[in-house]
């Protein structure tokens, strides 16, 4: 790995309701230390995506779950969750219906 | 899958907003009729609407459970979609969050590139370019009243938008729970247009605003003339909304949600009340309500729409609208996925659509 790199970039794995904005691709890479800055680099790379995920306050979605390593942000420190070199960062809704 | 189809000139367009997507009605004798849907599949659509001022741009207000609302706009009906460069999203320093866009509404003909959308929590937004780039309207998010706004069942939601054909600085809002809102200014002021409506959930039946008004139209041929439909009784103004008078007469109940009118007749008023606390048909027989007079008289419609004791149909605010066709066509979708349609004005029904998820809206269209 160069040594250069501070931040190795994350694997976000997208449910396909937001595949869209990836082209397609349901597994996508980026960068971030905290989960705020992966969206943010997510958002840059993808335009959109990130109001998807939070609104215009920067607060999560009441039904978008995030996890890092398998790991629920919302009980862990949010949004400020850091999300280590090479991480797995799955994006889900809450389940909804019946 | 989205159509491919160009359709042409004269063809009716029936567009139809549904919990799980948009679906699209053609016919051109408005006898047979061709559906093609889901477009959008899943997505949440409170309103679509088909701009013809300049082009044909279909837009949408796509509102997602779990991941956030989008204006989209098409030129292809459906096949692609676009998103504004700057969409509807308020700054993060204003604290606000949008939670669903209700309501799209081209502007003046003399303005094809005007474009309005009405929003919760209950803000204007305009575009002059087609829907491209969208600017808050900063007058009506900072009224002075605003902190004392409270929302309906539906949100504090921003769902009816005229633009007066008369007069560019006057338009007119409807936003449940705060009433009709107007402004003389172009949008740099607004005031309320409340007088003599009524707020059954007030400890003050008639305050200056608070009231649930549920649709509003303006009469095409006099400006002034306006008729809502309110939580508690259906209205009409003579004078713009400097006050209202009750025009309720036979009507069964008070609450019902939307309001439509015949273009080329406009004393012509369509409605649907409801029982108020069930929010289905008062009766055991599925009933629309026409006046021929501005809402003097009323009268009932019913050949062709059913009837029963398992009959119990609710139809939102954005459930019913008219074409432009003349006699005009009349369509309405209620909460269990069917779709009404009339070609002659209301006199007969007949049954277009049904087992649609739970609709949202209409609005219909004569392609130009």
């Amino acid at each position: 790995m160069d040594p250069t790199i501070a931040v190795a970039e994350a694997r976000v794995f997208l449910p396909t309701a937001l595949a869209e904005r990836t082209g397609g691709q349901r597994m996508v890479t980026a960068a971030g230390g905290s989960v705020s800055e992966l969206i943010a680099a997510l958002d840059a790379r993808y335009p959109g995506l990130g109001f998807h995920l939070c609104y215009e306050t920067g607060e999560l979605r009441p039904f978008v779950n995030i996890f890092v390593n398998g790991a629920n942000i919302r009980y862990l420190r949010g949004l400020e969750t850091a999300v280590p070199p090479g991480a797995s960062v799955t994006i889900l809704p809450s389940v909804a219906g019946g | 899958m989205a159509n491919t189809t160009s359709y042409p000139s004269g063809t009716v367009m029936v567009l139809a907003g549904t919990k799980r997507g948009l679906f699209l009605f053609t016919s051109r004798d408005r006898q047979t009729w061709t559906c093609e849907g889901p477009i959008l599949k899943g997505h949440t659509i409170y309103y679509a609407t088909l701009d013809q001022r300049s082009g044909r741009r279909l837009f949408v207000a796509d509102n997602g459970v779990f991941f956030g609302s989008f204006l989209r706009y098409s030129d292809d009906f459906g096949d692609t979609w676009q998103e504004p460069e700057r969409g509807i999203q308020f700054s993060e320093e204003s604290g606000e969050k949008l939670k669903n866009i209700w309501m799209i509404e081209p502007g003046r003909r003399e303005e094809p590139g005007t474009i309005y959308a009405g929003v919760d929590p209950a803000n204007l937004w305009e575009s002059h370019d087609s829907g491209v780039t969208w600017e808050l309207n900063a007058a009506l998010a900072s009224h002075p009243t605003r902190e004392h706004w409270n929302p309906g069942a539906g949100g504090l939601c921003l769902h009816t938008i005229i633009p007066d054909y008369s007069n560019p600085k006057r338009m007119w809002l409807g936003i449940s729970a705060v009433g009709c809102v107007r402004t003389d200014d172009g949008g740099a002021s607004w005031t309320f247009a409340n007088k003599n409506t009524r707020a059954d959930f007030q400890p003050d039946k008639y305050p200056e605003f608070g009231q649930c008004l549920h649709r509003m139209v303006q009469h095409p041929q006099q400006p002034d003339v306006l008729y809502q439909q309110n939580h508690c009784g259906v209205y009409r103004s003579m004078n713009g909304g400097d006050d209202w008078a009750d025009m309720r007469g036979s009507l069964p109940s008070d609450f019902g949600f939307p309001i439509a009118l015949d273009p080329h007749a406009p004393e012509t008023v369509f409605t649907i009340v409801e029982d108020g606390e069930a929010r289905q048909n008062v009766t055991e027989q599925f009933t629309i309500y026409r006046t021929r007079d501005g809402m003097e008289t009323w009268e009932t419609l019913t050949n062709g729409l059913p009837s029963g004791p398992g009959v119990r149909l609710g139809v939102l605010r954005h459930g019913m609208t008219t074409d432009s066709a003349d006699p005009c066509g009349v369509y309405v979708g209620t909460n269990t996925g069917q779709i009404f349609a009339s070609a002659d004005c209301g006199d007969s029904w007949r049954l277009i659509a049904d087992f649609l998820p739970s609709i949202y809206s209409v609005s219909a269209f004569v392609i130009e």
